[in-house]
């Protein structure tokens, strides 16, 4: 990033293949929708070219993604009122199917298709922080620093989020 | 004996991996006396486990190509707008200069230097409209003496003294004097009532001495004069202008009976002077 800073932009591409999945997901599980995720993606890399100059180093890079990924997110949601992981079930089952091996049932499938409406009904703030730990793989640590708070509480919040989609969870399957 | 609540806390972070081993023990010994505990470990272990075996989601292909094109889109335009910065003010105004002010100054140069020479070359005064000017300013001068002369011919017929004096000292003031001003002044100079008038109209006349026909008239003025005066002031001119025509003059006035002593005396004097 830093030399990207100092001018070689093309250093961007290098940062863009690195992150740009886990990028996609993190927004595809706050937005539930494929097109408007990749806008996203854009507008986050296009944020890290135009304010390369706010990269001071002293976070993480990651950090600083994810910190211009909330903002850009923010701004997302707020045009788009709705922030429900809107999913198009059909086109999800359809990733399952594909993804799943062989030897699974249709009623693992389904269990994933639940977990995944489970997901949707859990706050923004729960499914956030169940995203960053749980999908992106960031530590309590670095979840922290991204959401400008003390690795104790990101720790009560998780166990919390946890808690209630487990809950959310068992009500569906009943 | 920890209780449920605190275990319950720390299930989270043993799905995470972020409890020591002797956490763990602990938290494991209390599921097996728990059964309420143990399903809920269960039921978070599958919710986990199965976030786990969520597909993740992936982006299409088309991204990777948006996201060059954004960059390079970017980048040319960076470019331009680092010409702005001030590391590129100065190239940029040195480019200006060369491309754009460069021209123009010249352009404008030379326009202005077109315009003064024309200027110039228009209002250049020619050598006949010098002179033309210059006799425009002699011609004034002259009527303005001429003007003068008149003034002063009609205050010599004034009948105050003062005002005759008055019209005696512009002489001074005259480069060239007028036949008619001189034959005036030396009417004034034979025949004036006053003689203090005719003692001042005798030195403007001493100033004209170079014109042969004030030299003439101051001459025979000696025969008109009575005034002792000027009959002194005469003599003493003459020794100035050593005038030898006027001795026979000079020698009729010493005849004369009424001439004063010391007018005498003095004209004796000059004679010999003169002689």
């Amino acid at each position: 990033m830093f030399q990207v800073k100092a001018g070689d932009l093309n250093k961007m591409g290098l940062l863009f293949e690195r992150y740009h999945r886990k990028l996609f997901s993190f927004l595809y599980y706050m937005t539930g929708k494929d097109d408007a995720s990749e806008d996203l993606v854009q507008n986050v890399f296009f944020r890290m070219l135009k304010y390369r100059h706010t990269f001071t180093g002293e976070g993480e890079f990651k950090t600083w993604m994810y910190h211009l990924a909330r903002n850009v997110l923010a701004d997302h949601s707020q045009k788009n009122k709705r922030s429900v992981l809107h999913e198009d079930v059909q086109n999800y089952s359809d990733r399952i199917s594909s993804g799943a091996g062989a030897d699974d049932s249709i009623y693992k499938e389904q269990e994933l298709i639940t977990l995944y409406d489970s997901l949707g009904k859990l706050s923004e703030e729960y499914r956030e922080i169940l995203v960053l730990s749980r999908f992106q793989e960031l530590k309590y640590e670095e979840i922290a620093r991204i959401l400008n708070t003390t690795e104790g509480a990101v720790k009560v919040k998780v166990h919390r989020a946890m808690n209630q989609l487990k809950n959310i969870y068992l009500k569906l399957e009943q | 004996m920890t209780n449920c609540k605190d275990i319950e806390e720390k299930l989270a972070d043993w799905l995470e991996n972020q409890l020591s081993p002797q956490e763990q023990a602990q938290v494991e010994s209390h599921l097996k006396q728990c059964p309420a505990c143990q399903q809920e470990w269960q039921a978070m272990q599958q919710v986990w486990m199965q976030m786990g075996q969520l597909p993740v989601p992936k982006p299409s292909p088309a991204m990777k190509i948006r996201f060059e094109a954004m960059l390079e889109t970017y980048a040319t335009t960076v470019e331009e707008q680092q010409t702005y910065s001030p590391r590129h003010l100065l190239q940029l105004v040195k480019q200006l200069w060369q491309s754009v002010w460069m021209p123009r100054l010249v352009y404008s140069l030379l326009l202005i230097s077109i315009g003064l020479g024309a200027g110039y070359w228009l209002h250049k005064p020619s050598d006949s409209q010098i002179s033309q000017y210059q006799h425009q300013i002699d011609t004034l001068s002259i009527q303005m003496q001429e003007m003068r002369q008149m003034m002063l011919l009609s205050l010599l017929e004034n009948p105050s003294a003062s005002e005759r004096l008055r019209a005696v000292s512009l002489t001074q003031e005259f480069k060239r004097v007028d036949p008619k001003v001189i034959k005036a002044l030396l009417t004034t100079l034979n025949n004036d009532p006053n003689v203090n008038v005719r003692l001042v109209t005798l030195e403007a006349l001493a100033e004209l001495a170079d014109d042969p026909s004030v030299r003439e008239g101051l001459v025979q003025s000696l025969a008109h004069q009575d005034s002792p005066l000027v009959q002194v002031a005469l003599a003493d001119i003459m020794v100035k202008l050593q005038e030898k025509r006027s001795i026979e003059l000079l020698r009729e006035l010493l005849k004369q009976k009424h001439v004063d002593g010391t007018v005498k005396s003095k004209i004796q004097q000059t004679i010999k002077e003169l002689s």
